[in-house]
């Protein structure tokens, strides 16, 4: 007797088949590093450079992203729509980033400041990257278990160490951001071929039936 | 009765057939899919995935619509308002056909088969 398919585990794995392609940790790898530059303009030129860089960034990185989708993803996998808990989802991961980011650039910019005499900004200024890394491994945890990614944990768990071992030795929190970048795009990189050889395209007549 | 007899027969046997119970179930939970990722999920040959959407469709458990994106045939498949309700259904019922099965520990299960070992 056929026993009854187990729905969480379905959906999951159309989930994860759908985002198995690397683009997400390329786009987010770039996303670290415009907030690495960000930190670097804001040293250079202006404040406002650091909201400018990771803003403008981010304006350009969705459309690039669902474009690659539609070139990569969708010819060799198909095409899914998971309706609005799957948009949520999504959602949920640029958001996050989105708060991630902004919560790095603002502890940076409360570090940079002169406002010394403030517990809290004394509290920042210590320990910058320490709340910096274990926000990272928070977010990282979370959004690798709500989307069943699990290098997000691996991610979350560099992040942190990254951090702490740059609140030790006090290596520039700019260049642990282009040192983190480059591990996840690196991965994404290794991840999206590892699924062009998986799905081969089988010329047009593999969107259709 | 031991099994409810009713349940059993009740179960809706189109979705019954593990190929398409799989088929169903992997469009229970998105709100479309085409057939080429439903392929790749499903691990079943074009043809036999074909075959299996036709009786669904036949029974007004699946919407197969077909439409050109950027010019190549694209086909999305949909589980009806009829279908979703039927697999619904389908879940009750296997449910409380499970239910109802008298509960038999392992220990008990191990014990029988080493007695009925014995006899032999």
């Amino acid at each position: 007797m056929t026993e009854e398919p187990n729905l969480k585990e379905i959906e999951r794995r159309a989930y994860m088949s759908y985002h198995q392609d690397g683009l997400l940790d390329i786009f987010a790898g770039l996303y670290i590093l415009a907030f690495g530059l960000g930190i670097f303009a804001t040293i250079i030129w202006d404040y406002s450079f650091g909201l400018i860089i990771p803003g403008g960034l981010i304006a350009v990185i969705i459309p690039i992203w669902i474009s690659a989708k539609r070139k990569i993803t969708i010819p060799r996998i198909g095409y899914v729509n998971f309706g609005i808990r799957g948009a949520n989802k999504l959602t949920a991961i640029f958001i996050g980033m989105l708060v991630l980011g902004l919560g790095a650039f603002f502890a940076f910019t409360l570090v940079s400041s002169q406002g010394g005499s403030m517990q809290l900004h004394d509290l920042i200024f210590e320990n910058g990257m320490l709340i910096v890394g274990f926000g990272s491994l928070i977010v990282c945890v979370l959004f690798g278990y709500s989307i069943g990614l699990k290098r997000l944990y691996v991610y979350g768990l560099i992040a942190a160490i990254a951090l702490v071992i740059g609140h030790l030795t006090g290596i520039f929190f700019a260049y642990i951001l282009f040192a983190l970048a480059i591990v996840v795009m690196v991965t994404g990189f290794a991840v999206l071929i590892n699924f062009v050889k998986k799905y081969p395209l089988k010329g047009d007549k593999a969107i259709a039936d | 009765m031991p099994i409810s007899e009713a349940n059993i027969k009740d179960v809706d046997r189109l979705i019954h057939e593990p190929s398409r119970l799989i088929i169903m179930a992997q469009l229970y939970v998105v709100q479309s899919a085409d057939f080429l990722f439903l392929q790749h999920q499903t691990q079943m040959t074009p043809g036999n995935l074909s075959s299996h959407l036709s009786k669904l469709e036949d029974a007004g458990y699946v919407e197969v619509t077909k439409e050109f994106i950027e010019r190549k045939p694209h086909t999305a498949l949909t589980l009806t308002k009829k279908g979703r309700n039927a697999f619904t259904e389908y879940r009750k019922k296997m449910k409380q056909v499970f239910s109802d099965l008298p509960k038999v520990s392992e220990k008990n299960v191990n014990q029988k088969t080493k007695k009925k070992g014995e006899n032999q």
